[in-house]
C-alpha cells in the first residue's frame, strides 16, 4: 500500500471538493443570508489541508498506478473526506450544530439518499439548500469518476478508481479511455440535466428551486427545498416531469448515451431495461388498484400518485407528493420491496440494481431448467454474452452481503429502541440510498430522533450502499491489511 | 490516434501499454475472455472478446475510425485474414502484421498494395536475430543498435567491477577518455530503473552503460571500458528451430570461423545438416557437459541457447558459461526475468518479443522519426529524428533548449558526418538527431520536436 499516492489523491479530491463550494458561496453572496462566510470558511478547510496533501506528496515522477487495494481505500475515504468537509457548513452556519446530525445530512447527500435530519426545510439560507441539493448532483454520478473525468494525474490509476466506485456485474466502457468514459457519462449526464431544468422553468419553478430539484433528481437523491417535497408545488405538471426523470436517471447513462449517438438497437434490445420497466409498470398498476379501492382519490389522481411514488421508490430517489405511511398494506408493501430492488446496473440509482436481479432470475431459471434436462449444457446469458460463473458468485455473493448488512443494522436500530417498522425501513431506505421509509422515518417526519449511535450505523449504511457494498466491507477485513 | 490490436499475447499487451501509456486510443481484440479481462484491469484500454477474423468483430471495433491496425496473433493466418478484412472494410488504417513463417516473408511482392496490402510484416525471431549478429561484431558489448545507416551505433553493456571507471563519476571519465570525448554515454540502467546521466552521475558495478559512438570508435570505447572489442570467431547454438536455423544461416554470411549447433532430435539434426553449409551439427542436449566439453566449449566466444524452453535456455546459457564459454546469450521472453540476466552471470538477451516492439515502435514513429528503439528495461528509448526548421530545438546551444527531464542528445548527423555533441553543439535544420529519453517524456519530446505522428509519409 503506497500511503504517499494515496494521500496524494485524497489530496487534490479535497482541493476540488474545496471547489464546488464555489457555487454555493456565490449563491449566499446572491442572497445575502448571512451563510457565505460558512462556505468561505468550509473552502478554505478544505483548500488548506487538500493542498497540503497535495504539495507535500506530489509523486516525482508524475505517473501513479494504483493496485485494486488501493483503488478501494482511495474510493472509501474520498468518500468518507468528501461527506465530512461537506458537513462543515451545516455546521458552522448552525443549521446542524451536532457533529453527528451534520455528518448525517452530508453522507446523505453525498449517496444520494436524501433523508434528512432538518425539521424545517423551508427558511434556510439558499446557500445551504442549494449545497444540499449540489452534494446529491455530485454523488450522483460519482465524485471519484467526475475526478477521474477533469483531473488528468487520475489518468493510469484511473481504472482501479472507476472500478471501486462504479461497480457493474458487467463491465462497461464505452470508450478506450478511462477518462474518455468518465468524460461521456459526465456529459451525458448533464445533458440530461440542462434538459430538465428547461422543463421545470416552462413549468413555472422559479430558477433556483429548479436547480434545486434538477440536481437531486438527475442524482435520485431526493432532497427536496421544502418540506412537502414535490408535493409543494401541487402540479400535475411538475409531478409528471419529475417522474420522467426520476425514470430517465433510473436507466443505465451508457444506454443514454447510445440513444445519443444514435444507437436504437443496443437500446431496444437491452434485458435491464426491459426488466425495470416491467417492473414499474406492474407496480403502478397494482398501486393504482389499491389506491382507488381503499382511499379517497381518483382514478387519474390514483394513478399520478401511484406512479410518481413507484418510480420515486424503485429509482431510489425519495421524492414524495403524498405521505404513503398512510396508504394501505399492499401499496406500502410494494414500496418496501421496491426499495430492495433499485434502478438500472451504471445508473444514478442505488440499491441492488435490476441487472443482479435479473441475473438472479436467469440463475435460478437455469437450476430448473437443469432438474428437467439433467445434461443440458446451460449457462447464464445477457443479451448474447455469457455470463461466467465468477460473475454469478459475485452477484450472489451481493445479494447476500447486502441483506445480511440490512438484518444487522436493523438489529442494532431495534436495540436501540426503535420498533420493528422503522427499524427495518430506515436501515432499507438509507442502504439502498432511497431516502424516507415507514413509521417513525415516514415522509412527514424526519431521522432527527433517531439516536446518535444510530444514526451512525444508517451513514454507514448510505456509504456501504452507494458504493457497493464490496468497496467498503473489504476495508473492514483484516486480510486487506495485510502486507 | 486509435489503434486496434488484434492478438492479446505478450506483443500485443506490451505495444498496447507503450501506445496507451502515450495518450492513443487503444481497442484490443481477442478470442481469449480472462486474458481480456486481466489487461483491462491492467491498462486503460477497450477490450472486444471475438476474432480479429470476423468483420462484425471489426466493425464493433469502429475499424473506419482507427488509424493502425495491429495484427499480432500467433497465427499467421489470422494475422493476415485480418489485415485483408481491415483493408476491405476501410482502406485507410496503417496496417502491421506479425507473421512467422520464412517462406511468407521471402515472397515480399504478396504483401503490396494490389495483393495482401500489409504495410508492415513483422518477424519476431528475424527481428531477433539480426540484434544478435550486430552483437556479434563486438564480442564485449551486449546490445548493439545502429543509427544513421550503421554510421553511429548505441552500445549497451555491463560495467565489470574490475573497470578503472567504477566509482567515478562521468565528467571524471570523459577526462580520461583518449580522444577528447567522441563519445557519450546515453542512459545507465542500474537494476531495473534507467538513468539519464548528468556530469555529476557516479558509475556503479553491473551497471548497464549505453554509450553512443561512431562506427570506427566502437571498438576503442569498448577496450576503454575493459570490454573485448574483437569479431567473434567460435560459436555454438542450442536448438534446431527455426531462430537457430536462421541464425546459423547468417553467421555463415558473415564468415564466422566454427558454428556448432546441438540439437535433440535426430531428424532436426539431420535437416539442418543437409540445408546448412559449414555449421557442425550436433546430435544431443545442449545440458550434456561431456558433449560441450568434447566440443571444446571453453574456447566458445559466444554460447547461444534458442530452444523454445526459456528455462532451458537459461540454464545451458549458465551451464556454458561456467565451463568457460566468453559469452552467453539466451532467448527469453518473459519479461520478468530481464533484469536477473545480468544478475545471474548471462551476457545478453535474446527477445524476439522486445525486437518486434521495436520495429512496430520504429514504423509507429515513421513521419519524421525515423527509428525508435526501446533500451534497457524498455523505460528508456533511443529515437532518431530530423530536425526540422519549424521546431524549437534547433539554431542555438543544446545547452539552452528546454528540453524534458531525462532527456540527453547523443548523436547529430550533419552530411554523413557525426558529431558527438557537447553543452555548446547546435543543431542546424536537416540534421539527424538521435536522442535518449524515459518513455514517460517521449509525447512531451514529440511536442517539441512538432513531429506529427504520420505513417503515410
Amino acid at each position: 500500500m503506497n500511503t504517499k499516492n494515496i494521500l496524494y489523491i485524497l489530496g487534490s479530491l479535497l482541493f476540488f471538493l474545496g471547489l464546488t463550494m464555489l457555487l454555493p458561496l456565490l449563491c449566499s453572496l446572491y442572497y445575502r443570508e448571512g451563510d457565505a462566510a460558512a462556505f468561505l470558511y468550509s473552502m478554505a478547510a478544505a483548500f488548506c489541508i487538500g493542498a497540503l496533501f497535495y504539495f507535500l506528496f506530489r509523486p516525482t515522477n508524475g505517473t501513479i498506478s494504483l493496485t485494486h487495494r488501493e483503488g478501494f481505500l482511495i474510493v472509501t475515504a474520498g468518500w468518507f473526506l468528501a461527506a465530512l468537509f461537506g458537513a462543515l457548513p451545516y455546521m458552522i452556519q448552525g443549521v446542524l450544530p451536532h457533529f453527528t446530525d451534520a455528518f448525517f445530512e452530508s453522507i446523505s447527500g453525498f449517496t444520494t439518499t436524501g433523508a434528512t435530519v432538518i425539521a424545517r426545510i423551508e427558511g434556510l439560507p439558499h446557500g445551504i439548500l442549494l449545497w444540499r441539493s449540489l452534494t446529491q448532483w455530485l454523488g450522483g454520478m460519482g465524485i471519484i469518476i467526475l475526478s477521474i473525468a477533469i483531473l488528468p494525474l487520475l489518468g493510469v490509476g484511473g481504472m482501479q478508481l472507476y472500478k471501486a466506485e462504479l461497480p457493474s456485474p458487467v463491465k462497461d466502457k464505452i470508450t478506450p479511455r478511462i477518462a474518455e468514459t468518465a468524460r461521456t457519462l459526465w456529459i451525458v449526464y448533464v445533458i440530461i440535466s440542462i434538459v430538465e431544468f428547461i422543463m421545470l422553468l416552462t413549468g413555472g419553478v422559479d430558477v433556483f428551486n429548479a436547480i434545486c430539484h434538477t440536481f437531486t433528481t438527475m442524482a435520485t437523491g431526493g432532497f427536496s427545498t421544502s418540506d412537502a417535497s414535490i408535493a409543494h408545488f401541487h402540479s400535475a405538471y411538475i409531478d409528471g416531469v419529475i417522474t420522467f426523470f426520476m425514470l430517465v436517471a433510473g436507466i443505465n447513462f451508457t444506454l443514454h448515451y447510445s440513444l445519443i449517438m444514435g444507437n436504437f438497437r443496443a437500446v431496444l434490445t437491452n434485458s435491464e431495461l426491459r426488466l425495470y420497466l416491467a417492473i414499474i409498470l406492474v407496480a403502478v398498476i397494482l398501486v393504482t388498484i389499491n389506491l382507488r379501492q381503499h382511499t379517497f382519490y381518483e382514478a387519474g389522481e390514483s394513478l399520478r400518485y401511484a406512479s410518481f411514488q413507484v418510480v420515486s421508490i424503485i429509482t431510489t430517489t425519495g421524492f414524495t407528493t403524498a405521505n404513503f405511511d398512510n396508504w394501505p398494506a399492499l401499496s406500502k408493501i410494494i414500496l418496501l420491496l421496491l426499495m430492495f430492488v433499485g434502478g438500472s446496473a451504471g445508473s444514478t440509482g442505488g440499491s441492488i440494481k435490476c441487472l443482479r436481479i435479473l441475473l438472479i432470475l436467469k440463475h435460478g431459471y437455469k437450476e430448473l431448467y437443469r432438474l428437467v434436462h439433467p445434461h443440458a449444457v446451460t449457462a447464464v446469458k445477457l443479451g448474447k454474452r455469457i455470463v461466467y460463473p465468477e460473475t454469478m458468485a459475485s452477484v450472489w455473493g451481493f445479494f447476500l452481503l447486502y441483506l445480511v448488512m440490512t438484518i444487522v443494522a436493523s438489529i442494532i436500530l431495534t436495540f436501540l429502541g426503535l420498533d420493528i417498522m422503522t427499524a427495518f425501513s430506515s436501515v432499507a431506505a438509507t442502504i439502498g440510498n432511497v431516502g424516507p421509509g415507514f413509521g417513525g422515518v415516514n415522509p412527514s417526519t424526519t431521522y432527527g430522533e433517531i439516536p446518535c449511535l444510530g444514526k451512525w450505523v444508517l451513514s454507514f449504511c448510505m456509504l456501504a450502499g452507494r458504493l457497493e457494498i464490496y468497496t467498503v466491507i473489504i476495508l473492514l477485513i483484516p486480510e486487506f491489511w495485510k502486507k | 490516434m486509435r489503434v486496434i490490436v488484434i492478438g492479446a499475447g505478450e506483443v500485443g499487451y506490451n505495444i498496447a501499454d507503450i501506445l496507451s501509456k502515450e495518450g492513443n486510443d487503444i481497442i484490443i481484440i481477442d478470442t481469449n475472455e480472462e486474458r481480456l479481462k486481466d489487461i483491462s484491469e491492467n491498462l486503460d484500454v477497450q477490450t472486444i472478446t471475438g476474432s480479429g477474423s470476423s468483420p462484425q468483430v471489426l466493425k464493433k471495433a469502429k475499424l473506419n475510425q482507427a488509424e493502425m491496425v495491429l495484427a499480432v496473433t500467433d497465427s499467421d493466418e489470422t494475422n493476415i485474414v485480418a489485415c485483408l478484412l481491415a483493408s476491405a472494410q476501410s482502406p485507410s488504417p496503417f496496417k502491421i502484421a506479425r507473421i512467422r513463417n520464412p517462406d511468407l516473408n521471402r515472397e515480399s511482392i504478396l504483401f503490396d498494395k494490389a495483393h495482401l496490402n500489409i504495410d508492415l510484416c513483422i518477424n519476431p525471431e528475424r527481428e531477433a536475430v539480426n540484434d544478435v549478429i550486430n552483437l556479434m561484431e563486438y564480442s564485449g558489448a551486449s546490445e548493439v543498435i545502429d543509427f544513421a545507416g550503421g554510421n553511429v551505433k548505441l552500445v549497451s553493456f555491463y560495467v565489470d567491477p574490475e573497470c578503472d571507471v567504477v566509482g567515478k563519476n562521468l565528467q571524471q571519465i570523459m577526462g580520461t577518455y583518449p580522444e577528447g570525448g567522441d563519445i557519450l554515454i546515453g542512459s545507465i540502467t542500474r537494476g531495473n530503473e534507467p538513468i539519464i546521466p548528468s556530469g555529476k552521475t557516479v558509475i556503479k558495478e553491473k551497471d548497464r552503460l549505453s554509450v553512443f559512438a561512431k562506427s570506427q570508435d566502437v571498438r576503442g570505447m569498448l577496450k576503454f571500458f575493459g570490454k573485448k572489442a574483437e569479431p567473434s570467431e567460435r560459436v555454438f547454438i542450442v536448438g534446431g528451430g527455426n531462430t537457430a536455423f536462421m541464425l546459423a544461416e547468417l553467421l555463415e554470411k558473415k564468415l564466422i570461423d566454427t558454428i556448432k549447433l546441438i540439437e535433440k532430435r535426430q531428424d532436426r539434426c539431420e535437416m539442418l545438416a543437409s540445408r546448412l553449409d559449414r555449421t557442425i551439427c550436433l546430435h544431443g542436449d545442449g545440458t550434456d557437459q561431456d558433449l560441450l566439453k568434447e566440443e571444446n566449449i571453453q574456447d566458445a566466444d559466444y554460447f547461444i541457447a534458442v530452444t523454445d524452453d526459456e528455462e532451458a535456455n537459461i540454464l545451458s546459457a549458465l551451464l556454458a558459461k561456467q565451463l568457460g564459454a566468453k559469452k552467453t546469450i539466451s532467448l527469453v521472453n518473459k519479461a520478468s526475468y530481464n533484469h536477473l540476466i545480468p544478475i545471474i552471470g548471462i551476457d545478453g538477451v535474446m527477445n524476439p518479443r522486445r525486437a518486434s516492439i521495436g520495429k512496430i515502435l520504429h514504423f509507429i514513429r515513421k513521419g519524421k522519426v525515423i527509428s525508435a528503439t526501446p533500451l534497457g528495461d524498455e523505460k528508456a528509448e533511443a529515437v532518431e529524428f530530423i530536425a526540422l526548421e519549424t521546431s524549437d530545438i534547433t539554431d542555438r546551444p543544446l545547452k539552452e533548449i528546454d528540453l524534458p527531464k531525462g532527456t540527453i542528445v547523443g548523436a547529430i548527423i550533419r552530411d554523413g558526418e557525426v558529431i558527438i555533441p557537447g553543452g555548446d553543439s547546435i543543431i542546424l535544420p536537416g540534421d539527424h538527431v538521435i536522442l535518449v529519453a524515459l518513455r514517460s517524456s517521449i509525447p512531451q519530446i514529440e511536442k517539441i520536436l512538432t513531429v506529427k505522428l504520420d505513417y503515410f509519409g
